[in-house]
């Protein structure tokens, strides 16, 4: 099965960039018969070029999840491949991370940030320089290269953090809620910036949201998940090309594939609302 | 003409001191006994006149002062290492920090005749002591500095793929050093305070002694003015290890 890819290379769907096998994670919990299951055998491929979101309620284990593949967790069972090759530990050659709030380090400018990470990740000295400068300009941060995070708005900050997850050049970029932390403006205008930025790129790209509009905006599929124990319930597609307009949130289309995905979490989110409400009744009890 | 806020505090600063020594001259000439306590003029008289042409001072602050410096870089090789090993995980902290809290509050001065027993009455015994004094605020202060590290960073870090050593150099010293330098300050007045004790419990050599052989022998005049040199000593090295932290903390801006 082939499909056109929004920056429109053909890709088959076996080349998959990620592929997530028979996952399964446990954490012990205080006593031994308390141990949590935070995802139950998931299985999934994700394809070369493709702009995925997780989403699920919380509790769900869309960021252990993330995590997993991102080589931070070793999972209790199964195995993620990468490009044929099976994770473990950190590949920053591969995969970038790019987090909730910004990790700019405070005690560094912007600068000296990128060099810091490039360091890390082991890119040559050479390339430092220019790579720091291309990811400033894609994002129009340039003229605050030497400045400390700390002068930046939040929204800047995270923006500056996006150009240098992509300035780390790896295929794979995992985002665990970048924009949590942002406003709602802020939040549109960087889910355009993202969306716009990545159509250019053909990255895969791995995003955990529990928006349901930031889903429908910037997914290309949507992989919707069930909670306690985390599994994955259904997949959506989104069959529209990048890089998306706002107009597409006027369409009635954004509006029905936003109201599927609500309609698909709704008993989902009730049923965890549910299962607190009996535990703390039971806890009361006790 | 109008002295900014910083001049007028410097200079009630120097008023206040000059007011306490005044103070002290005029009771110490007119009411105290000669044998405790002499003005400060003499003080000042037999700093220049005694102490500094007794040779055998002179040496006794080259001898204190190098060991001083060897028992300080030991108390931060050791301080910072073994801070570094504890505050690495909360396993470490969790397991090993309330070890470190309750030897800190062990008052030391108890076990010196046991360090006398074990490294003997020449220099090793006051760097051993004064080491184990300047030790312990230094790894108490890294493994706090430690402790308050944004987890995103250290996850961020490992995603890039950095060493156990670029997390320590890159993330967790940065984030650490007020609180490494606050345990620096503490811990070079420890230091100071373990070697002078050492040398005054059982020496022959080195600023306590003197200090010691002075009270002893009823000569307040130099002895005010070893332990004046002894205050000037530790206020110097003191701002010389502010002026690093200084420069050190430039990005706070």
């Amino acid at each position: 099965m082939n499909k056109m890819t929004p920056a429109g290379q053909i890709v088959s769907s076996q080349t998959a960039a990620i592929s997530i096998q028979n996952v399964r994670q446990q954490y012990p919990g205080r006593h031994s018969s308390a141990a949590v299951l935070a995802l139950d055998d998931i299985s999934l491929d994700i394809p070369r070029g493709e702009f995925v979101c997780l989403l699920g309620p919380s509790g769900c284990g869309k960021s252990t999840l993330l995590n997993i593949v991102g080589g931070l967790i070793k999972p209790t069972a199964g195995k993620v491949q990468v490009s044929g090759r099976t994770i473990d530990g950190p590949s920053p050659r591969d995969i970038a991370f790019i987090f909730q709030e910004s990790t700019l380090l405070p005690w560094y400018t912007i600068r000296e940030n990128f060099h810091v990470s490039f360091k890390f990740s082991r890119i040559a000295r050479s390339e430092w320089q220019s790579r720091t400068e291309e990811a400033l300009a894609a994002v129009g941060m340039s003229r605050f290269i030497d400045h400390y995070p700390e002068q930046l708005s939040v929204g800047m900050r995270q923006r500056v953090n996006l150009a240098r997850g992509i300035a780390l050049g790896t295929d794979i970029i995992l985002m665990d809620e970048p924009f949590a932390a942002l406003d709602e403006q802020t939040r549109m205008v960087l889910g355009e910036d993202l969306s716009e930025l990545l159509a250019k790129t053909g990255k895969t790209i791995v995003f955990v949201t529990h928006s349901l509009a930031e889903a429908v905006f910037l997914s290309d599929r949507v992989y919707v998940m069930a909670a306690r124990p985390g599994r994955l319930k259904t997949i959506v597609e989104i069959d529209e090309p990048h890089p998306r307009s706002p107009d597409f949130m006027l369409t009635t289309r954004f509006g029905d594939l936003r109201n599927q995905l609500y309609g698909l979490l709704r008993d989902e989110v009730r049923e965890g609302l549910q299962i607190e409400r009996k535990s703390s009744a039971a806890a009361g009890r006790t | 003409m109008r002295m900014t806020t910083g001049a007028r505090i410097f200079w009630t600063r120097c008023a206040m001191l000059l007011a306490a020594l005044l103070c002290w001259e005029v009771y110490a000439r007119l009411w105290a006994d000669t044998r405790f306590v002499s003005p400060p003029s003499l003080v000042l008289h037999a700093a220049i006149f005694e102490l500094f042409r007794e040779p055998g001072v002179i040496d006794a602050l080259v001898t204190s002062l190098w060991i001083l410096f060897v028992a300080y870089a030991l108390a931060i090789l050791f301080g910072v290492a073994i801070g570094l090993a504890v505050g690495w995980s909360s396993f470490g902290r969790k397991a090993f920090f309330p070890v470190v809290l309750l030897l800190y509050g062990i008052p030391q001065v108890i076990l010196l005749p046991l360090f006398v027993l074990i490294f003997g009455i020449g220099p090793a015994c006051k760097i051993a002591f004064g080491l184990s004094h300047g030790f312990f605020p230094i790894a108490v202060n890294v493994i706090s500095g430690m402790k308050n590290i944004n987890i995103l960073y250290l996850r961020s870090g490992h995603s890039l793929g950095a060493s156990s050593f670029d997390i320590a150099r890159y993330i967790y010293l940065p984030n650490m050093l007020q609180s490494l330098f606050t345990g620096l300050r503490l811990g070079m007045t420890l230091t100071l305070l373990g070697v002078v004790l050492a040398e005054l419990y059982v020496s022959t050599q080195g600023i306590g002694y003197w200090t010691k052989l002075y009270a002893e022998t009823h000569d307040p005049a130099p002895l005010f003015a070893l332990i004046a040199i002894l205050a000037l000593m530790a206020v110097i090295l003191n701002e010389l290890v502010r002026a690093i932290e200084r420069r050190g903390l430039r990005w706070r801006g």
